[in-house]
């Protein structure tokens, strides 16, 4: 029994009596759309970020990212929404010296999500294909996702987004957390991330995605090549987002 | 003033006002309000005429009448949860609706539903989504 | 024997009274509006940021949940430890304790994103590993034993009252232990602490006894009723002074074992050197808070007397609520080290070291949550029997 499930059980004996109530009801009004659940079986959807491909200055992915999920910018740091962003990261004492680096981070899509473990109505959770979703319909906005998120990759809608660039997709209310979701209504449709297309239109090639179950698939070989690495493995979230050139 | 419980026999119908009160009053508020907001005119035919292509719809008029927001809710979470199956999306009502006014916020108003979708859904008619060009 | 304890409820009739009952009630309005406001256009009004999401609401709502362990122990003196001459403070005590409660989950509500859902979702969708899902459940149960205790006081139901103080003290320990395993349960390196929800529950009982103090010192002195000192002068000898060396002990372990240790040593030194709050975590806290009431009340000369009690005590109300603050904002200000040895210095999102500003609304919605519950208090005390004509000690009964 690991920790996670033993968390599962206790809290399970907590919430019992409530944890009734959420069994899906009405299944019968959509049994006709009922196909099989094979979208999502078989797949580890996972990235790699090849950090010696990337251009500094270049903002192709976080734009691309921004028009197609409608993801709000208000010009105040306090406030904005960044599902990916560039960090310059500076050498500390201990590893003086060495050259500031610059690397994209976004959500690590954790196969032990902090975020989804916390969750107190499961609208933070993970989906069988390991991409870590909200649901917007549910989230009430208590922010303790941000709060178990150790990357800061969970951000907050403190104010109504004032654009609505692709009308196609949701904007969220103000009020519920949002981060990453691998563009996952592109991955649905056979498609792939937007800021995988907008790197890959640029000519970078610093966005590899695909599927880490699959041997054949490139990002499955980078990883395999052992020198891909993750952010803080230590913390035990077990990242799909790997980069290499860290 | 030697009372040592809550209620004392002379002061328990008083108390039971207050707290009647208390409990009724956003029935009573709801009522006012109700009332005080009601227009006198109540249209003969709000909604838009029926559309020749209804038979494509998801379901039969009736059902969708009466039960949509059971379909959307169970469509909803299995989307978010199972992955976008196609079928059943708000998306798609534009399609056939042109008219999100007349398609959903008359009946909704006259029937003092409050909708909560469209802060976040854009209501897409077939139309914008031609000139989306995708 | 002092078993026949008279309680008698207030004339509510005095200027004071209605006084005070109207300032409370004008902050409730006032908290109240500041809420809707604030989720009307959203909750960038607060000082909460994305780096920052939870501030003064949230340290607020642990500050009374906190509160509430101590007025329930003082409540328990009599109860669950058969001291008799606590038996005139019993009924206050429970009472009070279900109102920090019920001021622990309104700050909690007040502060969510969505608070349209708050009284659906929770309830239909459960996730049992969430602290925030079992904590709920912990607080409800803890008001309605708090509720049932209340009934055996009043129907002075013996065994009844017996068992329910038994429950309600144990079931305490749960929902502080609860409360502060929302931050201890969390990889967040000023966060994650195993020894968190202790300190929680030591802080807990100091700051709640501490409070009972002020509230029966300043309630008998208001309504001119009798109070012995010795009742009082017990409490801060034998009860807060305990608390507050086990609180001093378990956070002297925690803070020594996060700047020791080389994996937190960075966070652990930033939490005691590092700026602002360390400033609060010594003055506020360890000087006021624990060290010097600590000092009055083992001296003799003060720890005997009344009024030095009282002003140990409020040093104490004060420590506790920077202690709240501590928990919950200098874990966020703090950035994560996401590549060990190296520094974010320059991003979109606020990276580095931020800052966190209390709004003008936030502190409506806290003085809000302050009123209704002394405006339930005052009312309280007014419409129930909870305080005595007279507290005696046994001996000078």
């Amino acid at each position: 029994m690991d920790r996670r499930d033993f968390l599962r059980t206790g809290g399970a004996l907590v919430a019992g009596v409530s944890g009734a109530l959420s069994l899906p009801a009405l299944s019968s009004c959509t049994s006709q759309e009922a196909q099989s659940a094979t979208v999502l079986s078989g797949k580890k959807w996972g990235m790699v970020v090849d950090l010696t491909r990337c251009r500094e200055g270049c903002t192709a992915c976080m734009d691309a990212c921004r028009t197609e999920n409608n993801v709000a910018y208000h010009g105040d740091k306090r406030w904005d929404i960044h599902w990916i962003r560039r960090a310059t990261l500076e050498p500390k004492e201990e590893s003086a010296g060495l050259e500031e680096k610059s690397l994209l981070l976004m959500c690590n899509q954790c196969d032990d999500p902090p975020c989804a473990q916390v969750c107190p109505v499961q609208a933070t959770y993970k989906r069988e294909d390991g991409i870590v979703m909200v649901d917007h319909h549910r989230c009430i906005g208590c922010r303790y996702c941000m709060i178990a998120c150790p990357y800061n990759a969970r951000f907050f809608n403190f104010k109504e987004n004032p654009e609505w660039p692709n009308p196609e997709y949701p904007r969220r209310s103000h009020g519920v957390a949002e981060s990453c979701h691998f563009c996952a209504h592109l991955l649905d449709g056979g498609g792939r991330p937007a800021c995988v297309e907008a790197c890959e239109a640029t000519g970078a090639r610093a966005l590899i995605f695909g599927n880490l179950q699959d041997p054949a698939s490139e990002v499955a070989q980078l990883v395999a090549g052992g020198s891909a690495k993750r952010l803080r493995e230590d913390w035990g979230t077990k990242p799909k987002v790997y980069y290499l050139g860290l | 003033m030697k009372r040592s419980t809550v209620l004392t026999k002379k002061n328990r119908a008083k108390w039971a006002t207050a707290f009647g009160v208390v409990i009724l009053l956003p029935v009573i508020l709801s009522l006012v309000g109700f009332v005080v907001s009601r227009k006198p005119e109540v249209p003969v035919v709000f909604l838009e005429a029926p559309d020749p292509r209804w038979e494509n719809c998801v379901r039969d008029a009736s059902f969708m009448r009466f039960r949509h927001m059971e379909l959307l809710k169970e469509v909803r979470e299995e989307v978010i949860r199972e992955g976008l199956k196609g079928g059943v999306t708000l998306a798609g009502c534009g399609d056939c609706h042109r008219n999100r006014d007349q398609f959903c916020d008359r009946c909704h108003e006259a029937a003092s539903v409050s909708l909560d979708c469209f802060g976040c859904h854009y209501y897409l008619t077939a139309a914008e989504k031609a000139g989306l060009g995708r | 024997m002092a078993m026949d304890v008279e309680f008698a409820k207030i004339e509510g009739r005095s200027v004071p009274y209605l006084t005070s009952v109207g300032v409370l009630a004008a902050l409730a309005v006032g908290g109240f509006a500041a809420t809707l406001i604030m989720h009307e256009h959203g909750l960038y009004l607060s000082g909460m940021t994305n780096r920052v999401p939870w501030g003064l609401q949230i340290a607020m709502a642990i500050f009374y949940i906190g509160l509430s362990a101590g007025s329930l122990v003082v409540s328990g003196l009599y109860g669950v430890f058969g001291r008799m001459e606590y038996k005139p403070f019993a009924r206050i005590a429970a009472y009070l304790a279900m109102l920090f409660l019920i001021a622990g989950l309104l700050s909690i509500l007040t502060d969510q994103g969505r608070v349209d859902r708050v009284f659906t979702k929770p309830f239909t969708y459960v996730n049992a590993t969430s602290m925030f899902s079992i904590n709920p459940a912990l607080y409800s149960g803890h008001i309605m034993i708090c509720v049932l205790y209340l009934w055996a006081l009043f129907k002075e139901k013996g065994t009844l009252t017996k068992i329910t103080s038994l429950v309600v003290v144990i079931w305490a320990i749960g929902t502080h232990t609860g409360t502060g395993a929302i931050f201890a349960f969390v990889p967040r390196e000023l966060y994650n602490s195993a020894l968190l929800p202790p300190s929680f529950v030591a802080a807990a009982l100091s700051s709640g006894a501490a409070l009972m103090i002020l509230v029966l010192v300043t309630l008998f002195k208001a309504t001119g009723r009798h109070l012995d000192d010795h009742l009082i002068i017990w409490m801060g000898r034998r009860l807060l002074s305990i608390f507050l060396v086990v609180t001093f002990y378990v956070l002297l372990i925690e803070n020594a074992h996060r700047a020791y240790l080389a994996a937190s040593h960075e966070a652990g030194m930033f939490f005691l050197f590092g700026g602002i709050h360390s400033f609060m975590f010594w003055i506020g806290l360890i000087c006021v808070g624990c060290v010097i009431p600590a000092i009055l009340l083992f001296i003799k000369r003060t720890g005997t007397s009344v009024r030095w009690t009282v002003f140990a005590s409020t040093l104490v109300v004060v420590g506790v609520l920077f202690e709240r603050f501590l928990i919950v904002v200098p874990g966020l200000v703090h950035p994560p080290e996401l590549l060990p040895g190296w520094e974010v210095t320059d991003a979109a999102l606020w990276e580095g070291v931020v800052g966190y500003s209390i709004s003008y609304l936030e502190v409506l919605q806290t003085l809000g949550v302050i009123g209704v519950i002394g405006f339930m208090f005052m009312v309280g005390l007014r419409i129930m029997p909870l305080a005595p004509k007279e507290a005696r000690a046994a001996a000078g009964a």
